[in-house]
């Protein structure tokens, strides 16, 4: 891969990420609520966005680090891998149970339901986007090999995994933002 | 089909109906509290089910909660 495509390729991330950040800054918690405590399953939105951030950018630093075969190779960065992974779904799992635990009676109604099953429409978009990275990233670098090393089928699965979680997380978030009127 | 406005006077009913609580009206039709504040905010159109629950709660008719005023 040409040095060119490699500037390209880091300033459009950061630009990404950047331009994200703004835009989950933006659904914050408004003060014409007049306050209102987040409901459980919005508590739940912003603990994934946290913890798939963290994820997400443990396996970008695993990768940076000790380059991108570092789950076939490198057996301390593939146990730091799986850590963080499993860490990750211990802290999403154990937000759940206490945010359950706190609230009492009903933890998620029609209205949540409503706001989940949008927010599959924000997570499809974010799988479509990262396929569509990998698919144009992987046919630039190595279009003259004409064949892919094995390490990336991994690197697909697990960012596709995490930026999937991500996005349900955001379109969770994003859904308490918005109103809404149920058509049904 | 047309956008339909619902306004809703569930604020008012719960002060006449001894100052119910939104955990106490939630708690009752089976939603969390902050369902309760959106409807109040108009910010959210519920479900006929949820609208005949909270209706009942009152003990009144869907009619005398929502209004319906389609968009011209």
């Amino acid at each position: 891969m040409s040095a060119v495509w490699i500037t390209v390729a880091v300033l459009a991330g950061a630009a990404c990420i950047a331009a994200l950040a703004r835009f989950v800054w933006s659904l914050r918690p408004q003060r014409e609520m007049g306050g209102m405590p987040p409901a459980p399953l919005e508590r739940l939105g912003w603990i994934g966005l946290g913890v798939t951030a963290v994820v997400g950018l443990g396996l970008v630093c695993l990768v940076v680090l000790v380059g991108t075969d570092f789950i076939k190779r490198d057996s301390t960065a593939r146990g730091i891998f799986w850590l963080l992974m499993m860490s990750g779904i211990a802290v999403w799992a154990l937000a759940w149970w206490t945010i359950k635990r706190r609230a009492g009676g009903t933890v998620v109604d029609e209205r949540d339901r409503a706001i989940l099953a949008r927010s599959l429409s924000v997570e499809s978009v974010v799988v479509l986007l990262t396929l569509v990275t990998w698919t144009v990233a992987l046919t630039e670098a190595y279009s003259d090999e004409g064949t892919l090393p094995i390490e990336y089928l991994q690197l697909i699965f697990w960012s596709t995994f995490i930026l999937g979680a991500f996005g349900r997380s955001l379109g969770i978030v994003m859904g308490y933002r918005r109103e809404i009127v149920l058509d049904a | 089909m047309p956008k339909a406005n619902i306004s809703n006077h569930i604020r008012r009913l719960r002060f006449e109906n001894g100052e119910m609580t939104q955990q106490e009206l939630a708690t009752r039709v089976g939603c969390t509290r902050q369902t309760i504040i959106v409807l109040e905010k108009e910010r959210y159109v519920p479900s006929l089910s949820l609208a005949f629950l909270i209706a009942g709660v009152f003990g009144k008719t869907i009619e005398d909660v929502f209004e319906f005023s389609p968009d011209d």
